[in-house]
This record gives C-alpha cells, structure tokens and sequence, in this order.
C-alpha cells in the first residue's frame, strides 16, 4: 500500500496519510500503548452551509434550518436497523455531532476495531430515509430543540453571534427551529447528502493503536461512493459592522449571564487558521487570563467569578473572539473591559508577556496530545481548514510578537457587542 | 516498576499518618500528575466549610501571595495545571487537590518540572494566606460570596438541578441529601475564623489519598513523599463509604415549576446493593440495560420509538445504592413517559432481557473499563474507588468480574430495585420564549 509517513519526533506522534482512488483522504495517528481506538468519518457540511447548487445539476436551492444536523440523525438509521444499536453491539461507543462547518459520524472502542470500522465506512455510504422516519424523528429534535432553549450559557452565544452578524448563517441555531425543521422532507435530506457526502469533500480520521496497513486497507474494501464533483455553497454577503450591539433574554438563572465579542473581518486559510487562533489566544490571556491587571480588578471587584471564560474563534467562513461569564453587573463590566481593551490595544503586547504567554500555551498544546479522542477532532477540523493540527508545535516555534500585535490590532479595533442573560423575576 | 507491559497499575509506596500514597505505573501520556484527596464524612454543618477551603487555597499561598503571582509561575512552569475542587460519592466528601505539568523531554531545555509544580502544590498546602487567627477577611469575603452565588447558580443547569432536587427529596433526612458545596444557610455562618479552624482539621484529622503518574523519576517521588506535611496529623477520622440503606414505605411525589421550555421527570430508586456487595456487578450490568447506551432499554423504547425524548438515560451511585432515571420531555407527555419507563425496569424484574441486551452491555462495559486506562485523571478515580473499600480489584479482575454477571443475578438483583421518588420540573406556561430588545 502507498502512504506517507510523517515523523512528529518533537511531539512523539507519527501521522499516516492514505488518499483512495475515489479522493476521500484517511489520516492515522498512532498512539502506542492507548487502548481506546477512535474513528471519524466527516463530511465539510454544516449548519452554515444552507445555499448551495445540488449535485448533478444546475439548481441552486436554499434549504431549512437545521437540515445538516437533521440529517446526521438519520444517517443512523439504516434499512436493517438503527446503526447506534449496532455499535453498541459490538462493545464501541458511537455518535456524531454536527457544527457550523463539519457533519462528523465517529466511534471508540478498544477491542473489534475493525468490525466497528467497517461499520462506520458503510453506513455513512448509505442513507435510508422514508417518509415515515424523517416525520418520527420530529419529536426527538424538537426536544433537542427545547432542551437548548432552556440552556442559559447556550443562549448567550447564539444571542451573541446574532449581535455580531448581520447575514452570515453562523448566527443561526444548529438543530434549527422546531418552525424550520417541519419543512424538512426526504427529498430535501437526499438533496443535501448527495451534494455533500462526496469522498473530496469528506475525510477519515482514525487515533490508537494501529497499523496502517490494516487500516487503509479497510479503507480500500468498504469505500464505494464515487466523487460527485466539487461542492459548490454560497453564503450571503457580510457587512463589516455589528448587526447590534446588545441584546437581551430573561431565563431562569440566579445571576446575569453575559457574553461578549467582536467580529474578525480578516479570512485566512490553510496554516494562517492555526497561526491566527493562536495569536488570538496569546492576546486574550494577556488581555483578561488570571494573571492580567483587568482580570484581578474585576475578580476583586466582584463583578466576575470562576465562570469567566474567553474564546477565539477562527474559521475559513468567519471569525470572532468572545468572553463573558457571570456578573451580577454585566453592562459595567463591558464598559470596564472595552476600555482595558482600549488601552492594550494601543500599548500592544510586550516581548516579555509574548514568551511566557507562547510558552504556557505551547505547553497546553502539548497536554491536548495525551487524548485520543481531542486528536481525532482536532486532525478533522484542521484537515478541513487544509492544515494539520500536529504542525501547531512548528507554528508556536515560527510564531513572532509582531504578527501578534498585527492580529492584535485588525481585531480589537472593532466595535465590541453585548449579550446578557437576566434572571427571570417572579 | 514491575509490572507487566499494558497493565495499568496502582503501586502503595508509603502510609504516613492516614496519607497513602500510590504511584500510578502508566507512562503512555504527555503529562506527569500528583492527585490528592482529603476525606471527610458528608455533614450538613461541615460541607459548605469543606468547599470553601479549595477556594481560599487557591488565593495563593506564601511563597506566591496573589493569584497572579500564582498563574505567572504556572506560565512559566511551561503552562502547569494546579486546581482544587470538591466531589461527593456516597455520604463523603473528598476535598481535592491536582498538579499536573509537561513530560520534561517536552522543555526547552530537559528542564526538570516535577520538584518545582510539586514544591507549588505543597505551599498551597501548607501556607494558605491567614491573618491573625483566620484566612485572609479580604479574600474570605470573596470567596464566600462566590460560594453563595455559586450555590444560587445550580438552577441554572436544569438537567443537574432536576437531578439533585430529585436526591433532595429522596434523601430527605439523609446526609446524601446535602449537596457536594452544602448549602445556602451553613455557607452564611462561615467567618475566616471557623473555616481556617477546619482547614487545620483537614491537614490533621481527615484521612487523605495521594496519586502520582506520569514520567517521573524515583527519588523526585520520594523527596515529595518526605517533604508532604504530615507532622501533628493524629486522632485521624474513620470515614466508611458504606450508607445505612432505607426501605421504602410510600412513593413520594413531587411537581415543582419554573419558567422552562422542556419538563425534566427525574425518577430515584433505591437499590439496597451496597458498593462492598458482590450483587454490585449485576447492578452496575442492570443499569447498562436499562439505560446506559443506545441498545438500552430507555434509549430504545421512551426516544427511538415513542420519540418523547432527546435523552432518557439511568445513572447509578454507587456508595448510596441509588438508581437514577432521567429525562427531558414535553409536559402533555407526562404520563406516558413515567408509563414506558417503569415498564421498562418491570420487564427487567420479570426478566425479560434478551442474550443481545447483555451482551452489548457486558462489551460496553470492558471498552469503558479499557478506556479509562487511557487518561490519567480517570485511572486515579478508579483505583481510588478501590482502596475506598478496600476491593483490591484492579482493572482486569474488574472486567472478569462483569463478564462472569448471568441474567439471572440480574433479575435477581432488579427484585430489590424500589422507586421511591418521582421529581417533575415542569414549565409553568408563562415562557415567551425570546425577549430580544
């Protein structure tokens, strides 16, 4: 079998690379002495992607809300049974997630790798929807549905993302609406998995103990499908400005929630993603982690607790960073933290910061290596983003505090918004 | 180490006055670890107090006064992890203590990192931030108002609140019923006097557990070992992780209401199988039926066929002997989501399970004792479970022991499962959904 082997030796992990004649790349990270195997079969399809031209044809269609995570559901059933059934017979622990940008169908085991293996490369190959199933699980979404429409730490960051974007699909809930999924048929489902689950814009990640002759060559004798040619989606136009700057919900809490962010206007691909999620980090702990000045100020002051927390996001498709917790006094601390922003951002970040900062960080990275399944995920996103999550050690080592303070710059320059939970009064 | 290449192993290196101390023998991950824990019997009184201590700790201690001073030697120890927190099992509580850094060949210059992270977490130890005779008021006020709110804040996560107001009832009278950070009322008694007193308590009286994993040499063990603080330590209290187990008399019901989309029925058994018991492995075998994995029978017959729910999934706990069901359904499908469900535990006593449901379940169960191996937070859990009751059981003999459990001692061991409480927390119909301005 031809596939390539690249050494990590700095990092201690080795990564195969296999690409079958139908285009469908399957990478391995092997881990000697793990028991648990993990597999994902993922397809570059995801809540955002809700305009495309379907395959085999010239039709460009919009489809509902939530159809990508919809059909994700159904991709467990097959003719002969539900395939979460099957897994669990053979002792593995499947399930699938979808997010913005991927639809992932994966599972871990530790003995029967392969039985469950060709398993997961089956039924990912074949859908079975009637009209009947698609109508049953209705219920089980609108569930799922309602479950997070009680999730308090859920509904700031959509109500947040919904602040930062005027158009973009990111600001739209991934299972859809319990409204947007009764439109949802079995022509639409087929409509999205044949435009969709094609082996280029799909990839199989495996992590354990494995040889990759083995792998690859289940590989070779369970993948059918035929390229359909290149996916064509299309995403709506997003201004630059906030599509508001705050907004508000009351649920049942015991003290205000908040979020906050800014929108990144600058898209980057390939190694940049990883390059720039990494800035970001570096400027967001040296902004407000535990040991900056805005962070003991308003810990001190009360106005945070241990709940707060920070993100970068950064994607081919969008981009924002975000931070909030609890406060008894959200619309304060905003203020407080915009104008320690404000400062930072004209005083930009010091060498010395930079090194300790790139260091613990790197460190963290390295810590995120001890889990099977953190790698496969992280090797599945980065693959999507055409880079690789193990080049992240390479990409801490080539890493400058000029670039840093560029980042820095682009992003905190614009205009912050604001999401705030409040308790529901009696 | 001596142990065969693949078994995961816990190794008793030394008892120092109620401290005993493991070394973990599994040099597979990137990070080496030292996990500690103080146990204490779970009281209404003590249990706010207890949780407020890995709060005030976590301030700083001596050498680091402020969580700054404390987070930028965390950086610079190439982003070390060193955190406390409290967990309940049964009526315990365990107040916890971790460290955890990056394997040494992963520095930039083979720096050594074990005796500096180590030599951190003993301050934390040793010299929490006090003032006359109390910890620090500053800090203390603080801290304690994070507790409160922290408290308050348990209405928040509907799934988790459902769950324990459900063990509130349920336990009524019982100390299982207090909560893993006590309460509201016993947190508002606590002064930096009082909770500094049961601080020293902690150091000198509470039986402890010490875990170190990961790459590290034998004589950095052995200097951490010699320089823990165990001086003073005497009259160390009896904690036992077995529960008085109650019968049940009447099924007790209770309907609270919030502002909420989604109802959450949470339906508690009692189970009368103790964690020392033999019957444990057929319970731990009758839960993974019922309503561990997606074969389960709850999985099975409340989401895939009557698609009432998202999740409808049964948990154990197994040093109070309880059984927990959950799940998330609409309000008008009440009754018939408690109808399917205590179905599904009635066709379990009359023993309908098929060879494919415990087998799915048997094999479920040797991949999650398996995975366990493959972190290290995980593989200190279990062995300290072990030593809790003194088991002696291991990984493997664990798995032998759930691959010897027939239906038979299933169904057996389903005759004593008893409801006792059913916990609905329903929606009060006044939600709008969305209030945008």
């Amino acid at each position: 079998m031809k596939y390539s082997t690249i050494n990590y030796e700095h990092l201690g992990e080795t990564l195969y690379e296999y690409r079958h004649e139908s285009g469908l790349k399957c990478l391995l990270v092997r881990k000697p002495g793990y028991n648990k195997k993990s597999a994902m079969f993922g397809t570059h399809y995801g809540s955002i992607d809700n305009i495309f031209k379907v395959q085999g044809g010239d039709k460009e269609i919009e489809v509902p809300d939530g159809i990508a995570h919809f059909l994700e559901h159904k991709l467990f059933e097959q003719e002969d049974g539900n395939m979460l059934d099957k897994f669990s017979r053979l002792g593995a622990s499947p399930n699938a997630f979808t997010s913005f940008n991927q639809t992932v169908y994966f599972f871990s085991c530790t003995d029967l790798f392969e039985e469950n293996f060709k398993l997961l490369l089956d039924y990912v190959q074949k859908p079975w929807l009637t009209d009947e199933n698609v109508e049953k699980e209705k219920g089980i979404i609108g569930q799922e549905i309602r479950m997070y429409e009680d999730n308090a730490d859920w509904r700031v960051f959509f109500n947040l993302l919904d602040c930062l974007y005027v158009n973009h699909p990111v600001k739209l809930e991934i299972a859809g609406s319990v409204e947007s999924i009764a439109k949802i048929t079995k022509e639409l489902l087929y409509d999205c998995y044949h435009t969709f689950y094609s082996p280029s814009n799909m990839v199989v990640v495996v992590v354990g103990d494995l040889d990759p002759d083995t792998v690859f060559s289940m590989v070779d004798e369970k993948i059918h499908f035929r390229d359909k040619g290149t996916v064509e989606k299309k995403y709506p136009e997003e201004p630059h400005h906030l599509n508001k700057d705050y907004k508000e919900q009351k649920l049942a809490v015991s003290m205000p929630l908040f979020y906050m962010g800014i929108k990144d206007n600058v898209r980057v691909t390939g190694s940049d993603i990883i390059k720039r999620r990494i800035a970001l980090g570096i400027v967001l702990t040296e902004a407000m982690g535990r040991t900056s000045d805005l962070y003991t100020r308003l810990y001190d002051e009360g106005l945070i607790n241990d709940s707060f927390r920070f993100e970068a996001s950064v994607e081919q498709e969008y981009g924002f960073v975000a931070w909030g917790g609890q406060s008894p006094d959200p619309k304060k601390t905003a203020g407080i933290i915009s104008e320690a922003l404000q400062t930072l951002t004209t005083q930009g970040i010091s060498q010395e910061a930079f090194d300790r900062i790139k260091r613990a960080h790197r460190g963290m990275f390295i810590r995120s290596l001890n889990s099977v399944d953190n790698i496969a995920r992280e090797m599945m996103d980065s693959f999507f983003n055409a880079t690789s999550y193990l080049d992240t050690g390479r990409i801490y080592e080539e890493l400058d505090l000029d670039y840093v303070n560029r980042v820095l710059h682009e992003v905190f320059k614009g205009s912050p918004a604001l999401s705030v939970i409040l308790p529901q009064q009696d | 180490m001596a142990s065969p290449a693949g078994k995961t192993t816990a190794e008793k290196l030394a008892v120092k006055n109620g401290i005993t101390f493991y070394r973990i023998n599994s040099d597979k991950f990137k990070t080496t670890r030292v996990d500690l824990f103080f146990v204490d019997r779970l009281q209404k009184e003590r249990a706010s107090g207890n949780a407020l201590l890995p709060a005030m700790m976590k301030r700083g201690c001596k050498s680091f006064p402020s969580v700054k001073e404390l987070e930028l030697e965390l950086e610079r120890l190439y982003g070390a992890d060193l955190d406390g927190g409290i967990i309940k099992k049964g009526e315990m509580q365990f107040i916890g203590f971790h460290m955890s850094h990056i394997n040494d060949k992963y520095t930039f210059g083979n720096e050594k990192l074990f005796d500096e992270c180590s030599k951190l977490l003993l301050c934390m130890l040793e010299n929490p931030l006090v003032e006359e005779d109390g910890f620090k008021r500053s800090l203390f006020a603080q801290e304690r108002d994070n507790l409160v709110n922290y408290i308050r804040s348990r209405v928040n996560d509907k799934m988790r609140f459902s769950f324990s107001r459900c063990i509130e009832e349920m336990c009524a009278g019982e100390p299982y019923a207090i909560p893993e950070d006590g309460t509201e009322e016993d947190a508002l008694l606590l002064t930096p006097q009082n909770t500094y007193a049961l601080y020293g308590e902690m150091m000198k009286t509470y039986p402890a557990y010490v875990y170190i994993s990961g790459q590290v040499d034998d004589a950095s063990v052995q200097r951490f070992i010699d320089a823990f603080p165990v001086s003073g330590r005497d009259g160390i209290k009896k904690v036992e992780p077995v529960c008085a187990q109650k019968e049940v008399i009447d099924v007790k019901r209770v309907d609270e209401s919030m502002e909420i989309s989604q109802g959450k029925l949470c339906m508690g058994f009692r189970t009368h199988v103790e964690p020392t018991s033999p019957d444990y492995f057929p319970l731990v075998v009758l839960n993974g039926i019922l309503g561990g994995d997606p074969h389960s029978k709850l999985f099975q017959n409340v989401r895939e066929k009557a698609s009432l729910a998202y999740y409808a999934q049964s948990v154990i706990e197994k040093y109070k002997g309880l059984l927990v069901i959950m799940s998330g359904i609409e309000a008008s499908n009440r009754n018939k989501a408690e109808e399917i469900i205590l179905k599904q535990v009635e066709d379990i006593k009359k023993g309908s399970i098929s060879q494919d449901e415990i087998k799915a379940t048997l094999s479920s169960l040797e991949t999650g004792m398996k995975s366990m191996q493959d972190s290290q937070g995980a593989i200190v859990d279990f062995f300290m479970s072990q030593h809790l009751t003194e088991s002696g059981e291991d990984f493997e003999s664990m798995i032998e022991k759930f691959k010897a459990v027939t239906i038979d001692e299933v169904v057996r061991v389903a005759q004593k499962v008893q409801l006792d409480t059913v916990y609905f927390l329903k929606p009060n119909g006044n939600n709008s959904g969305e209030g945008a301005k």
